[in-house]
């Protein structure tokens, strides 16, 4: 199918403009209302990972989020980040934030959600995380683990944790099962930036008992040189999650093309335990695969296992440590083990409630 | 028969609910100069009758539990809701009533019942800045303290109560308080 790249150039100004009109009308709104609730948060981070990959981090998050008008809620985070890796070949602490050394929003949409009797309808629209697979911030970056899985990490052909949209999101259907889609453009603010088009991704997503599993599908555009990465990208995945006293165990699996003439197929199952008895401590393990083949130049191929042990402990309100350790191979120019050690402060304040 | 009517009578007047006498009691939380909003008051009743069940709801919405202090007696089944797009997870390990809800999605409910009183300090393991407490009393005489300090227990009857008072990060309070009309109840924290 031919595309006249003007026309889509054109449509992408629209939807953009249009988007960020809409967001910056609720959020200015919002402030002018200064609703019944707003709740601002800062966190800040440091870390360092010892290994062949010697990289130290530190950053900074600031968000502020909370109920505007008539029933639309928004949410704005920036992030300042910078890592003395600044290739940023090296995935250490790269689980939820790119490490760009400037201040950048990172999410800022404004989201409205109906409850007509026991159905769900949410409308969201600005910048937000791609919704693909588990992609919440929280659940990448704040349970313990200090980086992404290899699936999830834009270095290894697949889908970055980091990766936003700029569009709407709608999710509909019942709180057991719900159906989402986003249509918008790729607006990321890492290392790792798309192509510019059009792009959209769908989600499944059923809720019984201890079972949480949904199933994602993305096509988009490869953030790879375009000089070697033709077509679009697209790819399914699969995710499921179990919790049972204290023990969450998630795992997705994804397969797709990040680029023509390209597969990746890869998933990771982790564990995260934070039992009665542990105290502060919550303890969390992860295995995990990925392989990118490229049948035309199998010298390119990419073949890695990772496994990881770690923990996320509580020193006092607000402020926690978190150790890794980790054993990978088939990752080229890194060691076989590392140890990546962090702590992060975060406080919060409520602005104004009523 | 006597013994019966005696019974039926210290009841009426210990407990009150239906009671002429009966009076709101009114009453003002402070820490040092300032005031206590949050502050939980609550007075002893070991004859008053049992609950009948209730429900309350304590809601996980714009990444915060709503509200921040919640007191309930005995018996209170709390409804934990998540209203956010992303995934909650309420857990209490510390005191009071120890559970773990697991994550759960948008629109969905969780419950617990506090079935013994104390305080539940509550959190979600996803996002370290949510927490709450839940302070559950064997008493129908309680209130909650609103953001000038002010509370109000309804319904008292008349006669000497011993009363406590908690608030997040301060020793609990313990003192008499004796029912006269239009007389308030004052507790303050150094």
């Amino acid at each position: 199918m031919d595309v006249n790249p003007r026309s889509t150039a054109d449509g992408l100004l629209a939807v953009k403009t249009i988007v960020a009109a809409a967001s910056l009308a609720c959020v200015i709104h919002a402030s002018v209302a200064y609703a019944q609730s707003v709740t601002a948060e800062a966190t800040a981070h440091a870390g360092h990972s010892t290994s062949t990959e010697e990289v130290s981090v530190a950053g900074a998050q600031l968000r502020a989020f909370g109920d505007a008008v008539s029933g639309v809620r928004f949410f704005a985070e920036a992030a300042l980040a910078k890592s003395s890796d600044e290739d940023g070949d090296s995935d250490a602490f790269g689980a939820a934030y790119p490490y760009a050394g400037r201040v950048q929003v990172i999410e800022a949409y404004a989201e409205r959600m109906f409850r007509p009797r026991n159905g769900l309808l949410s409308i969201r629209a600005g910048r937000y995380r791609t919704p693909f697979g588990i992609s919440s911030g929280s659940e990448q970056g704040y349970v313990g683990f200090l980086r992404a899985p290899l699936i999830r990490y834009d270095g290894y052909y697949a889908l970055s944790n980091n990766f936003l949209e700029h569009g709407a999101d709608v999710v509909v259907g019942v709180p057991k099962l719900t159906l989402e889609a986003s249509v918008g453009a790729p607006d990321e603010v890492g290392t790792a930036v798309r192509r510019s088009d059009v792009d959209s991704v769908v989600r499944l997503q059923g809720f019984h008992g201890p079972f949480i599993v949904g199933v994602s599908r993305i096509w988009t555009m490869p953030y790879q040189d375009p000089r070697f990465s033709s077509g679009r990208a697209v790819f399914t995945g699969i995710d499921l999650r179990w919790m049972y006293e204290g023990i969450a165990l998630r795992g997705e699996w994804l397969t797709g093309k990040p680029f023509d003439g390209t597969t990746t197929t890869g998933w990771y199952v982790d564990v995260i335990v934070h039992r009665v008895r542990m105290g502060p401590v919550t303890a969390v393990a992860r295995v995990e695969r990925t392989d990118y083949d490229v049948p035309a130049r199998p010298s390119r191929d990419l073949h890695a296992t990772r496994q990881t042990l770690g923990a996320r402990i509580r020193i006092i309100e607000g402020l926690s440590a978190q150790v890794n350790v980790l054993h990978q191979s088939g990752l080229p120019n890194y060691g076989d083990t590392a140890l990546d050690v962090g702590v992060t402060y975060s406080i919060r304040r409520d602005l104004r409630r009523h | 028969m006597r013994a019966t009517v005696r019974y039926l009578l210290a009841t009426a007047l210990s407990v009150g609910a239906a009671g002429p006498q009966s009076a709101d009691l009114h009453g003002t939380a402070r820490a040092g100069a300032g005031l206590a909003p949050d502050a939980v008051v609550w007075l002893d009743a070991p004859n008053a009758p049992a609950a009948a069940a209730r429900r309350i709801v304590l809601d996980q919405r714009n990444l915060n539990f709503s509200p921040h202090v919640l007191a309930v007696r005995v018996g209170t089944t709390v409804d934990f809701p998540n209203n956010d797009r992303v995934f909650h997870n309420v857990f209490s390990f510390r005191d009071g009533k120890r559970f773990d809800l697991g994550m759960y999605p948008v629109g969905a409910l969780k419950q617990v019942i506090f079935d013994q009183p104390g305080l539940s300090r509550i959190f979600c393991n996803i996002h370290p800045n949510m927490a709450a407490y839940v302070l559950a009393v064997d008493s129908p005489y309680f209130a909650l303290s609103d953001a000038d300090g002010a509370f109000t227990i309804a319904s008292v009857p008349p006669g000497s109560y011993t009363y406590h008072a908690w608030r997040a990060g301060a020793t609990e309070l313990t003192g008499t308080w004796t029912s006269t009309p239009g007389q308030p109840l004052t507790v303050s924290w150094p």
